[in-house]
């Protein structure tokens, strides 16, 4: 199977959940930050329950991945950047009621205030990219992606 | 009868669900389920730069593509509405466009400081047990709430 494909196939699973889920709604995640209802932080818990165990368990085994070499989980320490952008990113979710894979489902679901939603989220991540020689935070919890591209 | 497509999936299916994909992406591909990535990997596809990561795309059109799949295709929950309704209950739709957006960026902004956001941070990188990542979704949990609060105390309770 080609890297794009299991690209494609995990997106669609990943949006499938979310939507199943409600989470592209701003109704889900703003009661869930009002603390009305404890659903989403459940959905989080587990999913957490789930795939931690088993990651240490493939990191343990020195699991070969077809496509990214030996497993390698990211354990960095937290630095001051960590801390403003999570203040700024927390501070937005609240107030757009959405995050970037939510937004997408968003649009998906016909919703179309998630268009304005991910222009917003696309603005903001490309003046951080303005402010910087070489934008160095970008990535998915830890930039990891560039020897990957050379293997694929 | 479990009503998976309605959005009313209760929590212990959808939240392992979630886990086994995060757990297979990386069985596979040794990455992060993260979204902010993938925005910024298309937003690199759209200015025709070179050295994007190809994949990230296809897993950003994957991800509309499940959107759609269950909320219209599977599910009848999918239609053309503005969204928002709590937010439009409250606001004007000028008003809800503005804070949207205003919003969005900001998150955008954050995502790019922290080097990720819910999913790659707050979902994948605690699965990983970083220290960084408990560190961002920590913080981003506490602004979220208390600026929900705010917003709150701000409309007199009505959102």
């Amino acid at each position: 199977m080609k890297l794009n494909t299991i690209g494609l196939l995990f997106g669609i699973g990943f949006g499938g959940v979310l939507a199943s889920f409600d989470l592209h709604e701003y109704d889900t995640i703003h009661a869930m930050l009002r603390l009305d209802e404890f659903r989403v932080y459940f959905f989080m818990a587990s999913a957490i329950a789930v795939s931690a165990p088993l990651l240490w368990w493939l990191e343990v085994r020195k699991t070969n991945t077809p496509f990214g070499g030996q497993l390698r989980l990211s354990q960095s320490k937290p630095q001051r950047h960590h801390v403003q952008g999570g203040a700024l990113f927390g501070v937005g979710w609240a107030i757009a009621g959405t995050c970037p894979a939510p937004a997408l489902v968003m649009v998906s679901s016909g919703a179309w205030l998630g268009l304005v939603a991910m222009a917003g989220i696309f603005l903001g991540l490309q003046l951080r990219e303005m402010q910087q020689a070489t934008p160095d935070h970008v990535g998915d919890g830890e930039h990891r992606e560039i020897n990957l591209e050379v293997k694929a | 009868m479990v009503d998976v497509f309605s959005g009313d999936l209760a929590w212990y299916f959808a939240g392992p669900a979630l886990g086994l994909l995060i757990v297979g992406l990386f069985a596979l591909v040794n990455q992060p389920l993260g979204a902010s990535g993938a925005y910024v990997q298309t937003a690199s596809m759209a200015k025709r730069r070179s050295g994007v990561v190809t994949w990230r795309v296809w897993y950003f059109i994957g991800i509309f593509v499940g959107g759609s799949l269950v909320t219209g295709v599977l599910g009848s929950t999918a239609e053309f509405r503005p969204g928002y309704n709590a937010l439009t209950d409250v606001f004007p739709l000028p008003v809800v466009v503005l804070m949207v957006f205003a919003g969005a960026t900001l998150l955008g902004y954050g995502a790019a400081v922290a080097g990720g956001c819910t999913s790659g941070h707050g979902m994948c990188g605690t699965a990983q047990r970083s220290p960084a990542s408990v560190t961002v979704t920590a913080t981003f949990m506490a602004t979220a709430i208390a600026t929900t609060f705010v917003l709150r105390l701000l409309t007199g309770g009505e959102l």
